[in-house]
């Protein structure tokens, strides 16, 4: 039985695999993402009616800012900017750019933009949760936690502490030393002073 | 060899079981005969995966295709050294690497304790043993790289071309070794926990892999950095992708319990805290490698939706539920021996570091894990990208950059006000004068800011402590600095080896600062057309295109652009950057088109260009990008590492056991007392 190289890349690349593996196989089917097929169709328009008398809301530069906060949807995990000018064979990231670029001309500002990206696609086209609601809890949980941990070690270091005259010498390093040392490093250190 | 290979493999886990069995058996009777049969069988298991190692290299060199992993990521047309290191390039292969790399650690940590320790090896064996049992059990039936397809294909599918690069052949090993290398100090933990022997004994036979580990992560993570840059092409080195945190989630660990584990040595405290670290080190190793390979969470790395994800899930819900039942019944043996004598101690000190070290891990996790959170409560899909974690980590990192500067600075046990006052003089005043400089040459990013002031605290106290360390040895050996800074190192590796390592960081957050003046530009360009643009520091950039050209190169199809570039009207060279298009050996295309960033660097900022894409025939898109810094982050890396180094350097500890069972000698008095020429 012999497959011409063609079939062999169609089956691996679209994961039809299936086909020509038993279904334990077909079940152990490996593809790395970053090789994947790109979801090119994942592009829906986001067209808003031009505000009346409507300029260009933002330059060029805060435009590319604002797509640094729009995640492309073909499945790169990268930002629309950054996918738009890293990868030729994206057709996602260009049409949302063009997206972008309408509603900049458009006389639409940041926030009304990213909030038009949203209604289409919902909060997983930004980079970052919004910060609101649930979302909240995933900013502050990390600076909440440590100053709990902060809380839980003043907590318990008065259990740790002792007086002075308790300390157990036992847990320190022995000092191996002559008098005479001794009294080299003590001049040493007075000479510091 | 492929068939004995395959075979290998099977006897490797009845090896592994074997060991397993006789070792916990052989510590629980105290059966030396049962004790030295599970050592044996970790040797042969280690044996048994060379062999099957060498029978998966052969399928690959001889090109195999009737091995579905040899048709799936290699061709007949790869070059030599990719097809070498495809080995772990894909699922299955990666993790007999790691049962390779694991069987000959083990076999190592055994036989570098066969006169050591006796008492926790049997337990140890037995820990590893059952690690090995899972990895060899996940590639037998889970992953095996020798399932066979029913048909042989004439040529191989090929290796991801972003995979072939001198980077990703070194980048994924060292981070192996570094997730690997926690598998020791773990079946150390749990030997001395399940013998109750939890004193300093097992502590003094991880530290070394510990830092082993520390170390593999360490340059594992600097190299992976060094290769998205170069190779993806998206304009920066970490994007907070869920498989980087993961590999960033056990070095932060490992690295507070380096800090920590100098408090157990010196005070007898923090018991308790080191087994967590050391347990939780591993936990994280195992729990990056489930993100990896389960496609649970959306990554570039990741292997998706793989059935050995469940594996690894289930290998981890065990392992949190044994080491967790471990620890909490040996609490009243893991309590203290000494108490903290002062906050504002050295101990203390390295207890704040550790809240955050652990902190920004939790909050690293925390981000990683937060979409499925998110999802599991409200049924929303959200992305956790870097402004999030940009948003919570800068604050923190900044604090820990903060302590790297003021913990060398305070003494052990208790730091008078005059101690202080003496320490801090130089570095606080060296920190304030920096912030005031870059402030009045108009820096006004705040986090920047900071990182500059920080930088310079931890860079003065640096410099203080090899200043008073040449200084004491100047004046107690009458030696001239050349010579005794090299002995001061020599003498103190652990410590001044941790300030290399300190200068490393400092000389990354630097650079990371940086970051504040990056600047990027869309261009368009047709043959000998230019645009000029102004980079952070006000420097005029022109680029006249000189067209684009198509070749074709090895197993490869390239579009070009080449740019002339001035600098201020001065020639500053040629950029060339590229879109490369694989091809099999019959010349049809393998993967999506990949890209050849085109990079002029210096140490003030580096000129990176990509070309995003070609209209018509000749009309180019290109991303200019300058960012700031960048060769300071490879350099800082290579400073850690080199850190790392000296601080693991055996030499040392060899001469004073040789020393110690010469004559009573000891070390000179003023390395006994680090800290006490201050106080």
């Amino acid at each position: 039985m012999t497959f011409s190289r063609r079939d062999f890349l169609r089956a691996s690349a679209l994961g039809t695999a299936a086909t020509l593996f038993d279904g334990r196989n077909a079940a152990r089917a490996q593809v790395q993402t970053f090789s994947g097929p790109m979801q090119q169709s994942a592009h829906s328009p986001v067209v808003l009616p031009p505000k009346a008398g409507a300029k260009p809301s933002m330059t060029s530069a805060q435009r590319d800012d604002l797509e640094h906060q729009i995640k492309c949807q073909c499945g790169c995990v990268l930002d629309v900017y950054t996918c738009r000018t890293t990868d030729f064979s994206c057709a996602v990231s260009p049409a949302m750019h063009a997206d972008v670029m309408g509603l900049v001309d458009g006389g639409y500002d940041g926030a009304e933009i990213l909030k038009a990206f949203l209604g289409v696609y919902g909060e997983s086209v930004l980079m970052a949760p919004l910060r609101s609601g649930f979302n909240l809890l995933g900013y502050t949980v990390p600076f909440i936690a440590l100053a709990g941990g902060s809380i839980l070690v003043a907590a318990l270091i008065p259990r740790w502490k002792r007086p002075a005259t308790q300390t157990v010498h036992g847990g320190a390093t022995p000092i191996d030393a002559t008098r005479e040392e001794l009294d080299q490093l003590a001049a040493a250190v007075r000479a510091e002073r | 060899m492929i068939l004995v290979g395959e075979l290998s493999l099977w006897v490797a886990l009845l090896m592994a079981v074997w060991a397993a069995t006789v070792s916990f058996a052989g510590g629980q009777m105290r059966r030396g005969d049962l004790i030295a049969s599970g050592e044996r069988a970790i040797y042969a298991t280690f044996a048994m995966v060379v062999l099957a190692s060498l029978g998966l290299w052969t399928a690959l060199l001889t090109h195999d295709f009737s091995i579905k992993y040899v048709a799936s990521f290699t061709s007949a047309n790869l070059p030599k050294i990719y097809t070498i290191t495809a080995f772990w390039g894909g699922q299955s292969g990666s993790l007999l690497f790691w049962a390779l790399i694991l069987a000959g650690m083990c076999s190592v940590a055994l036989w570098t304790n066969r006169d050591r320790n006796r008492e926790l090896m049997p337990y140890v064996s037995g820990t590893l043993a059952l690690v090995l049992v899972f990895f060899l059990a996940t590639i037998c039936l889970g992953s095996n790289p020798f399932e066979r397809l029913d048909w042989i294909p004439p040529d191989g599918r090929g290796m991801n071309p972003q995979l072939q690069n001198p980077g990703m052949a070194i980048h994924p090993p060292n981070l192996y070794f570094g997730y690997i290398a926690t598998t020791i100090p773990f079946a150390f933990a749990i030997a001395a926990l399940l013998t109750r022997r939890l004193d300093a004994e097992w502590l003094a036979a991880v530290r070394r892999w510990a830092l082993l580990s520390w170390f593999f992560n360490t340059t594992g993570i600097i190299l992976g950095m060094w290769w998205a840059y170069v190779e993806l092409g998206w304009g920066g080195y970490w994007a907070w992708d869920p498989v980087e945190n993961a590999s960033l989630l056990p070095w932060l660990v490992n690295t507070a319990f380096l800090h920590s584990i100098m408090v157990q040595e010196k005070r007898g405290m923090l018991r308790k805290w080191n087994v967590t670290l050391v347990v939780s080190a591993f936990l994280l190793s195992i729990f990056g490698t489930f993100i990896t390979r389960s496609g649970i969470i959306s990554s570039v790395h990741s292997f998706a939706q793989s059935p050995v994800g469940k594996w690894f899930a289930g290998f981890l819900i065990v392992l949190i539920i044994a080491t967790a039942y471990l620890v909490t019944t040996r609490l009243k043996d893991l309590r203290s021996h000494t108490e903290l004598e002062s906050m504002i101690s050295r101990e203390a000190a390295f207890l704040y570091n550790n809240l955050i070290f652990i902190g920004i891990a939790f909050s690293v996790l925390w981000g990683t894990m937060f979409p499925i959170i998110s999802e599991a409560v409200r049924g929303n899909k959200i992305t956790v990208g870097p402004p999030f974690f940009n948003t919570v980590n800068v604050p923190l990192g900044l604090l820990l950059l903060l302590l790297t500067g003021i913990g060398p600075l305070i003494a052990w046990r208790r730091a008078s006000v005059a101690n202080l006052r003496r320490q801090f003089a130089a570095p606080v005043g060296g920190a304030i004068a920096v912030g005031v400089i870059f402030f009045v040459l108009g820096l006004r990013n705040f986090a920047a800011l900071l990182t500059y002031t920080f930088s310079a605290l931890v860079l003065t106290t640096i410099a203080q402590e090899f200043y008073k360390g040449v200084g004491a040895r100047r004046r107690m050996y009458d030696e001239s600095a050349i010579v005794a800074l090299p002995r001061l190192v020599a003498r103190n590796r652990r410590r001044y080896g941790g300030y290399i390592v300190h200068l490393g960081i400092v000389v990354i957050f630097a650079a990371f600062a940086g970051l504040a003046f990056k600047r990027e530009f869309d261009v368009n360009l047709r043959a000998g057309e230019s645009k000029t643009v102004t980079d952070a520091w006000g420097h005029q950039w022109t680029f006249l295109s000189q067209g684009i050209s198509r070749y074709r190169v090895l197993n490869r199809e390239v579009t070009a652009i080449a740019l002339d570039v001035t600098r201020d009207g001065k020639n500053a060279g040629v950029i060339t950057s590229e879109k490369r298009q694989h091809v099999d050996s019959r010349g049809a295309p393998t993967f999506e088109p990949s890209t050849e960033v085109g990079i002029k660097g210096s140490f003030k900022q580096d000129v990176y260009v990509v070309l995003a894409g070609v209209r018509g025939t000749d009309a180019a898109e290109i991303r200019v990008t300058f960012n700031p810094l960048v060769r300071w982050v490879w350099l800082g890396g290579a400073l850690m590492a080199l850190g790392g180094l000296v601080v693991m350097w055996p030499q040392a500890e060899r001469h004073r056991a040789r020393a110690k069972s010469a004559v009573p000698a000891r070390a000179p008095v003023h390395e006994q007392l680090p800290g006490l020429v201050r106080a």
